[in-house]
This record gives structure tokens, sequence and C-alpha cells, in this order.
């Protein structure tokens, strides 16, 4: 069954984006990530614009963290002040990754700019998890269990502008929670991505905060870091996707929910060699997109009627 | 011998006449209005006419009919990609201001022998003679730039082969036919990825390679119910559509939630 989709103006099939949306869900749950970093490419690949492709996508991380924050809301695990620190820089990087997709895309560098942003994460962060967790499996074959995380002074504990954190059980500066949150909010508004890939290793190792609370605060922010990267891809480039989305959206929720008890039956510690194997192949993939030589060297776009 | 004499001069003035007045076409469309709704994945329209012979003498002799149907005009960027330290990049890009989003002609014949290239290429018939108005060259950093005639020429040749290969830009010689002497029709794909407008669809008639008769009717394509409802509140009301989306998608979450603790 093939479905028109008003703001991308191509038709779809309906089954293939309920699968794909249930493929990602599944991966989604399984991983405990929202899974936006799989779905812009995919929609990619498939010939959405990607304007389209970012800001529909948007929409779609809002319902998964939704779901994730109402669970860990639940749990107690949320560090509220800590997340509404996080979400002061994600909303001005959200602004700026907003206008700076406009600007690449006037230049026409903006198919490029995800590309190579794609690249470069998923391929370091791949790298790092795939890294990390050999060796986990590796100690935890041999028997011996390395630690290297300790709590000595670092650079940060010499920043001014000192907060308590009391449910992360931190006295830290505001200035590297506000930087990350600025960082990751420029990315999602590029990526198209909830950025829980690099917002979770961000507060573990630069921030040093607790792992019970990290999933959790982590999904409070990207709810409202995408809600308004959503609304703001909609007032400034019409590209949110309402029917597409919400296919997405049936498709991940219902993903989801096998991907979580797929995940109680498998091992941490492979499940995460397993996801980085994933990222570092999307990466490979891209990677390869770029340097290969194109079919078609050129391009052709239609040019917005300039007011 | 007056009677002889003004049924001559009769005779010559309707012959005058009959000389002036050529054969004349008469067409219409199975459908002036397309509409795109939610299960639209592309159209066919039917063009269908007939030729009035004025002239008995003449008959089919040598007779053409060309159909091309255009769709709106809109600015269009090409842009080429150059290899810079390994990664295709952007380079020199093109824009032209008038390119018709759709652009479909039959004719009964190819048309190289329908008519001398002169006169396709004054009247805009065919691909290679559409006017896209005055190209603007830029180079990577965006600005202008003079590219020599031939290397313009690749990026307008790279523009239809990308028109063509979405079927937005499609030629068919021999894809009017002839149904006896004067009755003829023409099958034009319309694609699920057209753009919207006010189409024209033009119809020639040609005897021995000169237009004896031009005939056009408009076609309107547009979005409607569902389509054209969401299409026109993201554009008019872009800051509400954009909190629905998220309120939805919110909704949408938590119901998800609700759903799983029950179970």
């Amino acid at each position: 069954m093939q479905i028109y989709l008003p703001i991308a103006e191509l038709p779809v099939s309906v089954l293939t984006i309920l699968a794909m949306g249930a493929a990602v869900g599944f991966l989604s749950g399984m991983f405990g990530i929202g899974g936006g970093f799989l779905m812009t490419p995919l929609l990619i690949f498939l010939g959405i614009p990607p304007a389209v492709a970012v800001g529909t996508q948007a929409t779609q991380i809002v319902a998964s963290s939704v779901t994730g924050a109402l669970a860990h809301f639940a749990r107690k695990s949320i560090d509220f002040k800590m997340g509404g620190v996080l979400l002061a820089g994600g909303i001005l990087g959200s602004l700026s990754g907003i206008y700076l997709f406009k600007l690449l895309a006037a230049i026409g560098q903006i198919d490029l700019t995800i590309s190579v942003v794609y690249v470069v994460f998923l391929s370091v962060i791949g790298a790092m998890m795939m890294v990390e967790s050999v060796q986990a499996i590796r100690a935890a074959r041999g028997g011996s269990v390395t630690r290297r995380r300790g709590g000595h002074h670092s650079w940060i504990h010499g920043l001014p502008f000192k907060m308590r954190f009391r449910r992360s059980k931190l006295y830290i500066s505001v200035i590297p929670p506000i930087l990350v949150g600025y960082f990751v909010g420029t990315l999602a508004a590029i990526m198209g991505v909830g950025g829980g890939f690099i917002l979770i290793p961000a507060m573990i190792y630069i921030l040093r905060m607790p792992t019970n609370v990290v999933i959790g605060t982590s999904f409070f922010q990207i709810v409202f870091v995408a809600a308004l990267t959503g609304v703001m891809h909609s007032l400034e480039n019409q590209a949110v996707d309402i029917v597409l989305g919400f296919l997405l959206v049936v498709g991940g929720v219902i993903g989801a929910q096998y991907g979580v008890r797929a995940a109680e039956k498998m091992p941490a510690e492979q499940l995460r060699a397993l996801l980085a194997a994933i990222l570092l192949l999307i990466g490979m993939r891209l990677g390869y997109d770029l340097i290969s030589t194109p079919a078609d060297p050129y391009s052709v776009v239609e040019v917005e009627a300039e007011q | 011998m007056r009677v002889v004499r003004t049924a001559l001069i009769m005779l010559a003035v309707l012959a005058a006449a009959t000389a002036t007045r050529a054969d004349q076409l008469v067409t219409d469309l199975s459908e002036h209005q397309i509409a795109i709704r939610s299960n639209f994945t592309g159209t066919q329209i039917l063009l269908f006419g007939a030729v009035e012979a004025r002239t008995p003498g003449s008959r089919a002799l040598n007779r053409d009919i060309v159909v091309v149907v255009q769709g709106p005009t809109r600015p269009m960027t090409v842009r080429r990609k150059e290899p810079i330290a390994g990664i295709w990049i952007n380079h020199d890009s093109v824009t032209y201001p008038t390119v018709p989003g759709y652009y479909a002609i039959a004719s009964t014949r190819p048309l190289e022998v329908t008519a001398n290239p002169d006169t396709l290429k004054a009247l805009r018939i065919g691909i290679e003679n559409i006017n896209p108005g005055m190209p603007t060259a830029r180079a990577i950093d965006g600005t202008l730039q003079i590219l020599p005639p031939d290397e313009e020429n690749a990026f307008w040749k790279a523009l239809i082969r990308n028109q063509r290969r979405n079927g937005l830009y499609t030629s068919l010689p021999g894809g009017v036919t002839f149904l006896g002497q004067t009755l003829f029709r023409a099958t034009i794909d319309i694609p699920a990825n057209v753009p919207v407008g006010l189409y024209t669809a033009k119809v020639y008639l040609l005897q021995e390679g000169e237009i004896v008769d031009t005939i056009s009717s408009p076609l309107y394509i547009d979005k409607r119910g569902a389509e054209r409802f969401l299409f026109r509140m993201a554009h008019s009301d872009p800051l509400l559509y954009g909190l629905i989306a998220v309120l939805i998608a919110a909704l949408a979450g938590w119901l998800a939630s609700a759903v799983m603790n029950r179970q």
C-alpha cells in the first residue's frame, strides 16, 4: 500500500516505513537509544529530502524519549536539576543548529555536512565502544575486572559557577554541562538525532555522573530539545511531515516493545559490542559514499522563491 | 455571359478562401484537473482530438501532430561535485530561473523528421529547446562567475538527465497515434513526484514541416483533501503545525508507556 507524503511530496510504501520504524524501534528498545542516527540515514537512502528526514525525525525522537523519560521518572532515576542545566545549553544549541542547517542548505553543503558529521561521530563512538566492550568481555573471561574510573580531580573542578546536584552527588561548575548540552543540541538539529549516544558518554566520562541517573536524565533533556527542534524545523524550513512521522512512531513503538524483551535475554557486554558494530558499519557505508566516485556528479535542487 | 463571369469570380473567391482556411484542430483532455490525494501514485491523461480538413486535396499526407504538456516553471540549481582531498564536494553551481517542473512531448513521428530544427527551436518544441532563462553560475564560495558556454551546457544537460531519470521530462516519438484519417490520441504519463500547479497541454498540427494550427488547453494538478490541508497548514501556520506534530508524538510516547505499564 502506497501513501503520498504531503510535505516530502512523494509516495512511499506504508509497509516499508512501518518496518523501518519497527526495526529501528527494536534496536532502540534493545540498546536504550533513540535510534535517530539509524533512522535519518535510512530515510535519506529512501529518497526523502534531507531537511524533511531531519525535521520529521525530531518528532519521532520526541515520542521515543517521552516513553523513556516516563519509565525513568517512575524509577526516580532522573536528575532534574542537571537535566535543566543541560537543557539550557541544549536549547541554545538547537537554535544555532537550525540556523546553521539553513545556512548550509542555502550554499548547497548540507548533505555533505550531515554525512561528514555522521561518519566522524559514528566511527569515533563505535570504535570507542567496541574497544571498551571487547576489553570488558576479555576481563570477564580472565576474571580480573579493571576499573579506570576514579574520583580524582580534573580541570573541570577548577571552573567557576559551581552548583550542587544532589541526585547526581556532584558539586561542579555549570559550564561543562551547559557546553555539553549546547554541543548535543546543535548536533540534534543538524543530524536529526536525539544525541543520547553522545550525551550519555559525555555525562559519564566528562561530568562523571553516576550511571544510574545518566539514561533517565538524558531522556529528560532529549524530550525538550527534540520538541524544540521539531517546532523550529517546521517554522524555519516547513520540513516536518506529520504523515511520515506518525508512521515512524507507530512502527517504532511496536518494535521497541520486542527490543526491550530481546535485550533481557542477552548479556550486556555482547549487546554493546553489537551496537558498536552497527555504528561502525553505518559510518563506513556513509564514508564510502563520500569518497567513491558518484554515479552522477551533478545534482539538481529546486530553489525556494526568494521573498 | 454575365452569369458565367459572376460564377467565375465566385469560384476564384472561393478558391482563395479555401487556400487561407487551412486544416484545423479540435482537441480535449480526459481530465482538466488532477487531484493529489493520499493514495496518489501517478496517473495518465489521455489527449484526443481530430483534424478538421478544410482542403480536401491535402488529406493526411505529411501531416504531423505534436503534443507538449508543460508544468509550472521555477528556479532550479544544478550543482557539480568535485573531489577535494578525496571527498566529493558540491563545487560549481548554475541556477536557471524558469525551469519547467514537468515537460512531456509526444509526436506522430520523431521530431527530426517532423520539422526542421529552426522551427522547433523557435517554438520551443522538444526537451532540448526548453528555455530555462538566463543562467547564473556561482563558485563554491557563492561568488558569481562566468562559465564557458560548453561547460555551462554540461550543467543544463545534467538537469535534463536528472529530470528524465525522475520521469519528469519525457519524449515519446510515435506517442501520438492516428485512428483513421482525422482522429488522433496520445497518453501522457504523470508520475507521482509531479510538481503541483497550472499545466498547459499544447497541440501542434504540422503540414509538410510547417505549423498549420495550434491549440492549448489548461490542466490543474493540485493537492486535495488531507494532503492539501496539511501542506497548506505547514506553510501558512508553521508554528502551530510544528506544535501539533510534536504534541501528537509526545502523546504517542505517553500512550506507549501507559500500554507497557499495563502489561
